[in-house]
């Protein structure tokens, strides 16, 4: 070998080495979960900096995750390989095609073909995922727009929907709008689990673009998530700024939005004082305010298994007739991430549009009126959506105070404490929460009614129910009880 | 080093004659001017589409040239015996692969160049309102640091050129160049996932030392969409240009040993 | 005097995969005086370039040695001191032909317009500096080809067909300025297959076949063994045959008798003989070895099948 190539030789092997290592690295590299996003406020740009606690590599690697985290965009889809990178061959095109896609997407909705739109939310999502009006508009599309024959939710959409919204405010995390988006799926839809909205709403507040007027709806998810104090504050804060704003323009709007803000706070106060709230903390009876003595609502149920796939469900309440509202879950009995009326919403990051179809999971509303409430739910038209493919069902009528409207928390207050009931009342379900429980079983022959079920009606019903002497018609009965809430009568 | 220049010279005289890669430069720059008449189609900002389909077309047309350009380098040198006027000269077979290599370099350099000053004009016109320095400089890295790829696909492309034929490098370097950008993420995550079997582990390490990494470059979505950004930036992109300055070393080595005992 | 170029046993090889192992160039002794113009010839496949690249070091031998300029082959010194013009060649045709000059000087470090503008001169070229390489005719090109052969003013030079496919005010032309090479003192290497040019110019030939040496030497010593026709009529057989003997070949013509007899035989006692013998001498023509004989003696014996040019074709068995 002669000097030169041994050289050459030395360079080379110097060089490869020198590859190796700033492509790996040196010390310890982080992974991607060492990382939190930080948005520097002068450029509004976002960061990924090392948490606390996690120490700087000796030299970065380029294998790691400037690569990984600058590479176009992240997928909640769980493979080891996210998909956008196989689609890099697009180049800049992404956001140009995503775009387009999107536009046709758009006469899919028009003609009714939602099937068609999820693959396509799916695929504009994965080109570019800061396309933001197709993550919020998919999420509404997924979470809202696959119903049965009577315009039921079919919820086993939900966690995809959730997910969606998860990885659209991981994607875009200096906008309000995806935290937001997200946030109102907990609000409105799930109508539960309220601590999630109100997290994504606080988010969302966080960021500089985020709309004035749906400030306020932070306020209202405190209050259903049984924090009329921090609700209160929420509106003081956002009245302090509404006014410092109306001082600067003196416009209508603003004034407008002042004056909103006023009432709204005001009306909390009141609340707060009224429905024993303040008392109750700071340990003083609550005996003069509305809350107190609490209302025995006489819950009670019947289901009766009118034909395959119908339900008669029947009970007592003794709640005043408009805004109350019983759910009603009626679902497989391992149904995975159940928890009582309801589900682990969002145990996946994953957007699986395609949710096993074995599975059954119905969710409606039992109004109630002279108190007592008589539904029919018929499912029969909707055997995909309700499969009842499993051999053991539950039937659980769940009410929480959280979601009623004022009127009725004036009474009940935000934790329960104004409202009773002899033999349904839990403090379980809902970990500090006082609500109503109840939980019946019913087989898949006594659903589809086969077999030893055929000619024979299966009934279901609270052992309190009583049979009313007349029978009960809420469509035509002309007369509306309305009790008072504090005698029941 | 004077030979070593004087080949690059030529090399970058022949290059920028050379009629493919003038056919290409000018399909690359024709898709340029009509990227800002895109924006139409899409529901994107036309500014998003603007950068994102300019930076997309000059990374595409750039891996074309590179590629196009390197494979036949060598091959056509010793075809026309031009390579043997050059090598019968006190000339060293490393001295001509250098000079070669950084001629083309050199070439694509000016390409690049030439579609760079097109993006930055179109972007000026576009932005009626918002003209600034910081946003052109901005927007400059993305093609700069598609040069330091595209200058390390070259390097791949003329390594192999020494050893294989020019239609089989076409394939083989472009086949890399996709593996490198595709792959280098999947194999990270097995390295990191501590889930992954030992051999998995060590074999995606493996691997990932040795294919290189093309995928650092692709910074267009910082550049493109507001939010993200890198940490460090000094510190990342003189990583990442120290990373492709040392393969490029490594691969230009290598070829020199294969094309040393080559006979020509 | 010094061997401008010298090898001893200087073999190329290489592997086939249905023939096994071909030597190219086998064994080869060559040498090479400096002042003197060198003909390298040898059919299509023979191994001359083979050869020539093996002296430049552009290829490596299998086995044996070679010195060019009293270094081994592949000595980057010697570089300095040698040029080559290849059969056909190609040059940059963007440039022109001050600047391929300009490049090729480059190389060696030499950046003396003067120089090249004199050079340009030499080779008549002086007046189409503005046009490029793609405008030249073949002529030109083969000319600016030796000028870059001579910007390092080269003791040595090696060119490959110097006047392939030129006209014949074009041969002449390198021809002559071949021969002013010499005569400045440098030594020529010259593989060619025009014969008649060879042996024009070139004061030591070998012939190269299947790799092998068959001829080498001085012209003049190699191309001794000329013959002496003498055509006769009226003579007696007994004296032909006499004179067959005496390695004359006899054929009959329509007008005579040829006799045909070595260089070396004394044609003045032929003729005596037949005029003694009352024949008559219609006449006497001196027929020199031509160096197309030459080659052809020597190549004919080994060849068995056509050879396509350059490549090298695995006999058959």
């Amino acid at each position: 070998m002669t000097p030169l190539h041994s050289r050459m030789l030395a360079i080379g092997a110097a060089a490869f080495i020198t590859q190796a290592v700033l492509q790996n690295g040196v010390g310890s590299q982080p992974t991607p979960k060492d990382f939190t996003s930080v948005t520097d406020e002068k450029s509004g740009k976002t960061f990924k900096a090392l948490k606390k606690g996690v120490s700087n590599p000796l030299i970065w690697g380029t294998s790691s995750h400037y690569a990984v985290d600058f590479a176009p965009g992240k997928s909640g889809v769980s493979s080891g390989l996210s998909p956008d990178q196989l689609l890099f061959v697009l180049g800049g095109f992404r956001e140009l095609i995503a775009g387009i896609l999107w536009v046709k997407a758009d006469s899919f909705f028009d003609s009714g073909n939602y099937d068609a739109i999820l693959p396509l939310i799916r695929l504009v999502t994965i080109l570019d995922p800061h396309q933001i009006d197709v993550y919020a508009t998919g999420m509404w599309h997924i979470g809202y727009n696959f119903t049965d024959e009577e315009q039921r939710s079919d919820r086993r959409y939900i966690p995809a929907a959730l997910a969606l919204g998860k990885e659209g405010y991981q994607n875009n995390p200096t906008t309000y709008e995806m935290y937001f988006e997200t946030g109102w799926m907990w609000y409105h839809k799930i109508d539960d689990d309220y601590e999630h909205a109100v997290n994504l709403f606080v988010e969302a507040q966080k960021r500089a673009d985020m709309i004035p007027a749906r400030k306020n709806l932070l306020a209202m998810a405190y209050q259903r998530d049984g924090k009329p104090e921090e609700a209160l504050n929420t509106y003081l804060r956002l009245y302090d700024a509404a006014d410092k704003v109306y001082k600067a323009e003196e416009s209508f709007g603003a004034h407008q939005n002042r004056d909103t803000i006023e009432s709204n706070a005001d009306t909390t106060l009141v609340r707060l004082v009224q429905r024993g709230w303040i008392a109750g903390k700071e340990g003083r009876s609550t005996a003069p305010y509305d809350n107190s003595p609490p209302f025995d609502v006489g819950f009670s149920a019947k289901v009766t298994v009118t034909g395959p796939r119908e339900l008669n469900v029947q009970g007592t309440w003794g709640v005043q007739p408009v805004g109350s509202r019983i759910r009603i879950v009626l679902r497989d009995a391992d149904y995975p991430g159940a928890k009582p009326a309801g589900l682990d919403w969002d145990s996946s990051s994953s957007v699986n549009l395609e949710p096993d179809k074995g599975l059954t999971f119905m969710q409606d509303g039992l109004f109630v009126k002279n108190r007592r409430f008589n539904r029919k739910l018929d499912m029969s038209r909707d055997p995909t959506m309700y499969p009842f493919a499993k051999d053991k069902y539950v039937v659980e009528l769940y009410y929480n105070p959280r979601s009623a409207p004022p009127h009725i928390q004036d009474k009940f207050s935000w934790d329960g404490s104004g409202m009773t009931d002899k033999n349904y009342l839990n403090t379980e379900v809902r970990k500090g929460q006082r609500v109503i429980y109840a939980k019946l079983e019913l087989t898949k022959d006594q659903i589809l009614r086969r077999g030893e079920w055929a000619d024979r009606t299966p009934v279901i019903k609270t052992p309190n129910y009583i049979e009313p002497k007349n029978q009960y018609d809420p469509d035509n009965d002309t007369v509306i009880d309305i009790p008072s809430l504090r005698s029941g009568k | 080093m004077r030979p070593i220049l004087a080949i690059a010279g030529t090399t970058v005289g022949e290059a920028i004659r050379r009629k493919v890669l003038l056919i290409i430069l000018l399909i690359g720059l024709v898709f340029m001017f009509v990227a800002p008449g895109l924006g139409v189609l899409s529901t994107r900002s036309e500014t998003t589409v603007l950068k994102s389909v300019m930076l997309g077309i000059i990374q595409l047309t750039a891996a074309v040239i590179a590629i196009v350009l390197t494979v036949y380098m060598i091959p056509n040198e010793v075809e026309r015996r031009t390579i043997y006027t050059i090598l019968s000269k006190p000339v060293q077979r490393w001295q001509f692969l250098v000079g070669k290599y950084l001629g083309a370099v050199a070439a694509l350099g000016l390409m690049m160049g030439l579609m760079s000053i097109v993006l930055v004009g179109v972007f000026l016109v576009q932005q009626e309102q918002n003209r600034n320095v910081t946003a052109v400089t901005e927007l400059l890295k993305g093609p700069i640091m598609y040069f330091v790829q595209m200058s390390l696909l070259a390097a791949l492309a003329i390594f192999f050129s020494t050893f294989v034929s020019p239609l089989v490098n076409f394939f083989l370097s472009g086949g890399i160049y996709l593996l490198g950008t595709v792959f280098n993420p999947f194999f990270t995550t097995m390295q990191e996932n501590p889930n992954t079997p030992w051999i998995a582990n060590k074999f995606a390490t493996l691997v990932n030392i040795i294919l290189p990494n093309f995928a650092s470059y692709n910074i267009q979505n910082t550049l493109i969409n507001s939010g993200p950004a890198i940490q460090n930036e000094s510190l990342y992109y003189i990583q990442t240009i120290g990373y492709g300055v040392a393969y490029i070393i490594g691969l230009l080595i290598a070829g020199i040993v294969v094309f040393d005992r080559k006979e020509v | 005097m010094a061997a401008a170029i010298e090898t001893k046993k200087l073999t190329k090889s290489y592997k086939s995969r249905t023939a096994g192992k071909i030597n190219v160039v086998e064994a080869l002794d060559l040498h090479v005086e400096e002042g003197e113009i060198f003909g390298f010839l040898g059919p299509n496949g023979a191994g001359k370039t083979t050869t020539i690249k093996m002296l430049l070091g552009i290829i490596y031998p299998t086995s044996g040695e070679g010195y060019v300029l009293g270094k081994e082959i592949g000595d980057m010194a010697v570089h300095r001191l040698i040029s080559y013009l290849p059969e056909r060649p190609y040059y940059y045709e963007h440039m022109t032909g001050p600047e391929i000059l300009k490049f090729y000087g480059s190389l060696f470090g030499i950046n003396d317009p003067a120089r090249f503008q004199s050079l340009l001169e030499r080779v008549n070229l002086h007046r189409d500096t503005t046009k490029t390489i793609s405008q030249y005719s073949k002529g030109m090109q083969q000319r600016i080809g030796l000028a870059q052969s001579l910007i390092n003013d080269p003791k040595l030079l090696f060119l490959d067909e110097p006047t392939g496919g030129l006209d014949p005010i074009a041969h002449r032309e390198i021809r002559d300025l071949i021969l002013s090479f010499r005569d400045e003192g440098r030594t020529v290497f010259i593989s060619s297959h025009e014969l008649s040019e060879v042996e024009l110019i070139c004061d030591r030939v070998a012939i190269i076949n299947k790799g092998v040496i068959e001829a080498q030497g001085k012209l003049t010593e190699l191309l001794k063994g000329g013959r002496i026709e003498i055509t006769v009529d009226s003579v007696p057989e007994s004296l032909l045959s006499d004179l067959r003997i005496h390695d004359a070949n006899v054929r009959n013509l329509p007008n005579g008798i040829l006799l045909d007899v070595p260089e070396e035989a004394d044609p003045n006692s032929v003729i005596d003989a037949v005029r003694n013998a009352k024949g008559n001498v219609i006449s006497v023509v001196p027929r020199r070895k031509r160096l197309e004989d030459l080659f052809v003696e020597t190549i004919k014996p080994r060849s068995s099948g056509m050879m396509e040019g350059g490549t090298v074709q695995e006999k058959t068995q």
